[in-house]
């Protein structure tokens, strides 16, 4: 499993997550910010574990992310 | 002269900033909202929920105030964009200062005043007779001369070129603050180099840095000439102010949304006075060198007079980071002020500081006080000075509030 966090509130929506990981992220067009789908929200970060198979795509979004507020964990479970 | 009025417009990247800007006399100031502006990366941008507080604190003081609404937009964008133009307008915000089409178009059929950025880079008349359709004020590209800038403004008042309020046109252009490499600001090397594009408020300044330049063929490296090629001095058009107001803009923009209270106060203050100056007929020599070295005491990468004066070029940084001749230290955090004995409470949580040091307290009411550090006492008992975790108060004859930030100013050999 691995988890993704994301800090979004500083999110400057370039959609580059989505483009690269577009099964896991999705714009909010209300606030044109990302949206990390099945996301949990807790005081501002929003973190979901998901399947190893995610891992390559999220970690190329992680890097790419000019704001640097993804974050990709390997858990060990 | 009689009957002109200059217009002096601050940035405003934070609350501290923006009561600086206030305390230092700006006519105007401009910000940013969420994340659709060209600093949404290195400035504290104000939330929608900010709007009416801004509105109301500036209005009252007769302060016009401007939204930057200036990143390119993209379709995911568009509904917080009207929100941001619709919210603005409700709250009594001047304008929106627009570079996307869709921000202009927008905010022009609302009704709503646009200031044309310089993101769009407006050199020539026709230009601006297209963006009279929308826009009131068009400030222009930095690239132009004030030969050029003299005959757009000569033109606009000799074919009355009106915007949608039925007023002429008018032009404001940049007089103090950062330029790039880039022309007006449309820079690819943020976005191509680190995937942070510029045009989206996220630029990395890497133009900043030095570079060296590799042989392929045989791996020798060449630092280009030591110099920060890429990263031109910060504009500062005191010295000419008489040469740049004859070429008829009335409104002087600062740039500076990243910068700290403190230089948008000193910048504001310099920039007032000498238009000041200027409309009495007393602006001179020497007092522009004593808002020279006012100006050098704050954030700077060096001086130069941008591209106004004509062919001057290569005037290139020669180090990365501020040029200022003082710096700020951080001491503490303001605990309490007894308006009464006018006597303020803080905690020491670093360094040291003695009776009749240069202080500089900034705060989200407080804006900006620069001040000398008065009588020091901790636990009533008077003391020469104050180590870190002291809790100690001093005389104050400005008010504090809680949590403001205290600085120690010192001069940099």
């Amino acid at each position: 499993m691995i988890q993704i966090a994301y800090k979004r509130e500083k999110c400057i929506g370039c959609n580059y997550c989505i483009e690269l990981a577009p099964d896991r992220w999705r714009m909010n067009k209300k606030d044109g910010r990302s949206v990390l789908l099945g996301s949990r929200n807790k005081k501002g970060f929003y973190t979901v574990e998901v399947n190893d198979v995610e891992y390559e795509a999220n970690k190329i979004s992680a890097q790419v992310c000019p704001m640097k507020i993804i974050r990709i964990n390997r858990l060990n479970k | 002269m009689k009957n002109r009025t200059i217009e002096i417009m601050s940035p405003a990247g934070s609350w501290e900033s923006l009561q600086a800007a206030i305390q230092g006399g700006a006519n105007s100031i401009y910000f940013g909202i969420e994340q659709l502006n060209m600093r949404a990366r290195s400035s504290n941008n104000f939330t929608l929920k900010d709007l009416v507080e801004i509105a109301e604190l500036c209005n009252k003081k007769n302060i016009k105030t401007y939204i930057t609404l200036n990143t390119i937009i993209y379709d995911h964008d568009l509904i917080l964009m009207k929100k941001i133009v619709d919210t603005a307008k409700k709250a009594g915000i001047t304008a929106i200062i627009a570079s996307d089409q869709a921000v202009i178009n927008y905010t022009a059929s609302i009704n709503m005043e646009v200031h044309i950025s310089t993101q769009t880079n407006v050199t020539n008349l026709e230009t601006i007779r297209f963006f009279a359709h929308f826009a009131d004020v068009i400030i222009l590209s930095r690239e132009l001369s004030l030969i050029q800038v003299k005959e757009i403004t000569k033109e606009i008042e000799k074919q009355q070129i009106k915007g949608p309020s039925g007023n002429l046109i008018r032009i404001e252009i940049f007089v103090h603050g950062a330029l790039c490499m880039a022309v007006s600001g449309k820079c690819y090397m943020s976005l191509h180099t680190a995937n942070s594009s510029a045009n989206r408020g996220a630029c990395m300044q890497n133009c900043r840095k030095t570079y060296v330049v590799t042989d392929k063929e045989d791996g020798h490296q060449f630092d280009i000439n030591n110099e920060y090629i890429m990263s031109p001095k910060d504009l500062c058009a005191i010295g000419f102010l008489d040469q740049v107001l004859d070429s008829g803009s009335n409104i002087l923009k600062i740039e500076g949304r990243g910068r700290s209270p403190e230089y948008v106060k000193t910048t504001t203050q310099c920039y007032r006075e000498a238009a000041d100056a200027y409309l009495e007929g007393t602006y001179n020599k020497e007092k522009v060198k004593g808002w020279m070295s006012r100006l050098k005491t704050v954030y700077n990468r060096g001086f130069w007079d941008g591209y106004y004066l004509g062919q001057k070029m290569g005037e290139w940084a020669e180090i990365h980071g501020s040029k200022a001749t003082k710096k700020k230290i951080y001491l503490g955090k303001a605990k309490k002020y007894f308006a009464k004995i006018q006597v303020a409470e803080f905690d020491l949580e670093t360094q040291k500081l003695k009776e009749g040091d240069n202080i500089l307290i900034t705060g989200r009411t407080t804006g900006i006080i620069e001040t000398i550090a008065g009588e020091i006492r901790i636990n009533d008992k008077r003391v020469e000075d104050v180590n870190k975790g002291d809790k100690f108060s001093m005389k104050l004859n400005h008010k504090v509030h809680p949590n403001d930030k205290l600085y120690k100013v010192t001069n940099i050999q």
